[in-house]
């Protein structure tokens, strides 16, 4: 169980994220949803003290972290408990793919280099990338680069997998295979974060959905309640929008 | 007289020269170091932007690239062993400052002008690596030392290497000046043999053509590390050793699989050529 608390975030007087407080269980695929600008890529920031909130806390289980505080040796431990997935998929250019995925593993996890390297080609296998192993980013289109960068974040084993945005970088094509990657992956039992704008997917892989909205909380349960049932205001007239937009420009 | 220009002696009095390269390239290569290093200090202390030093790396660089080398060199020969000699008298200790050679003040003055140059190009290749990589080895729990050593400093060198060139040129031609410091190098050596025969003109010529050649083994030098450098255009696919089979959802289904080998063993020339003409 995995909770955080009173998590709170402005930029100078915007308000982005507001006293907001979540339990994680073990194993749940958390989709984060909500218009733009409510702070669902900072709230997986600040988790992963990319950003530092003014306030709040995260309890890993076994020990309690404040997040408000730049404590270097906290900061390390808590980064090695979380895995992050970017939205720019943000691989190291000078390195292979294999190496991308190594990196982590030889130098936070002093592990030796063979033993990396095995850990290394079974998660690329896990994503489909065992033949680029050899390749540079540069080499790869961005749904394989963001394949890799799952495995890169995969390799270190979190506690809890945060994924910013991972397909709204891509070409539409090449989409799905990022999300047949991370719908196998939150099959295995890995609790996850989700931010994303694909809603059909994160009604379909996640086993609950959070409506952020001005920083707030404002809808959170099952992905049937929130898409289909959703009680708050705000959430009706978001997906009103987005059902206005499918609709097909004339019917006859 | 003779003759105006004494063209064979040009070329008869560079192996004479020649004996000083070591001397020349010990300066050159020595202060390049020196060079590197606090360039390299400065310019972390002015990316952290850590307080006060901050501050002092700014006076220092406007300080040195405000004042001529050859005042530096100078200031160095006769300012350091002067300092010291102060300190001896002041606090009774004993530096030996008559025994410390030229040689030293030249390498310190040579280094730590160029550093002032190299911070400014240095900061500017540490900065061009993208903040997303940064991020991206914070993330997985890297120091930032951690990341400047892995990540960031790599892929700056490939950034940096025409500047560093540019600047390893110009500091083996800032060694010409070591004289100022008593170093016997090329220069002075042609100086030397130029006052021996008053045939000063033909030696300089000669020491022109020695750096030039000098410089262009550089250029060339670099060149080939520019390429080592670069990430290949072109890499063999990983074929794994049977346990490692892919086995994820996107391999099964082949999504984008075929779309990029062709893309990345583009067909070579010849036979592009091959099919033009069979047609």
């Amino acid at each position: 169980m995995i909770k955080i608390k009173g998590l709170s975030k402005k930029y100078h007087d915007n308000v982005v994220l507001d006293d907001v407080s979540l339990d994680i269980k073990e194993g749940d695929v958390i989709g984060i949803i909500g218009p733009s600008g409510t702070g669902k890529s900072t709230l997986l920031r600040c988790i992963d003290q990319l950003e530092l909130p003014e306030k709040g806390s995260i309890d890993l289980g076994d020990k309690e972290i404040d997040l408000s505080k730049k404590n270097k040796k906290e900061i390390n431990a808590l980064r090695q408990h979380t895995g992050m997935v970017f939205q720019k998929f943000n691989l190291f250019e000078k390195k292979t793919a294999l190496e991308n995925v190594m990196e982590g593993l030889v130098v936070v996890k002093k592990l030796p280099k063979e033993d990396a390297k095995k850990i290394a080609l079974q998660e690329l296998s896990k994503v489909g990338m065992t033949s680029w192993a050899n390749h540079y980013p540069k080499h790869l289109s961005g749904g394989q680069q963001q394949r890799v960068a799952i495995a890169r974040a995969l390799a270190m084993k979190p506690q809890l997998l945060l994924l910013d945005e991972p397909t709204s970088a891509l070409d539409p094509e090449l989409v799905g295979e990022v999300l047949d990657v991370i719908k196998d992956i939150a099959g295995k039992g890995y609790t996850m974060l989700l931010v994303s704008h694909e809603m059909s997917f994160v009604k379909n892989v996640s086993n609950r959905v959070i409506f952020l909205d001005k920083g707030h909380i404002v809808e959170d349960g099952t992905p049937a309640e929130v898409f289909e049932h959703p009680k708050n205001q705000r959430t009706k007239d978001f997906f009103a929008k987005m059902n206005l937009m499918n609709q097909p420009d004339y019917i006859i | 007289m003779t003759n105006i220009f004494d063209f064979k002696l040009v070329f008869t009095q560079i192996p004479t020269l020649l004996q000083f390269l070591p001397i020349t390239l010990e300066l050159a290569f020595i202060s390049m170091f020196i060079g590197i290093t606090i360039g390299l200090l400065l310019a972390i202390i002015k990316i952290r932007e850590v307080p006060v030093l901050k501050q002092i790396a700014g006076f220092f660089i406007s300080l040195i690239r405000g004042t001529p080398i050859l005042v530096q060199l100078y200031i160095a020969y006769f300012g350091i062993p002067m300092f010291f000699k102060w300190v001896n008298f002041k606090y009774g200790t004993d530096f030996k400052v008559a025994d410390v050679s030229g040689f030293v003040y030249a390498v310190i003055a040579l280094g730590i002008n160029q550093s002032a140059y190299n911070a400014e190009f240095i900061r500017a290749a540490l900065l061009s690596v993208g903040d997303g990589q940064i991020e991206a080895a914070s993330a997985l729990g890297m120091t930032y030392f951690q990341a400047l050593r892995r990540i960031i400093l790599p892929e700056a060198l490939t950034v940096a290497l025409p500047s560093l060139g540019n600047s390893l040129i110009s500091v083996i031609k800032g060694t010409s000046l070591a004289f100022t410091c008593a170093v016997v190098e090329m220069t002075a050596e042609g100086k030397i043999l130029g006052g021996r025969n008053y045939r000063y003109f033909e030696v300089y010529v000669s020491l022109a053509i020695i750096y030039w050649v000098i410089t262009i083994i550089i250029e060339q030098v670099l060149k080939i590390a520019e390429k080592k450098l670069a990430i290949p255009d072109q890499v063999s696919n990983y074929i794994p050793k049977e346990e490692n089979a892919d086995s994820s959802p996107a391999a099964r289904t082949g999504f984008g699989g075929i779309r990029n080998l062709g893309r990345i063993q583009a067909p070579n020339k010849g036979s592009a050529i091959r099919i033009f003409k069979t047609r």
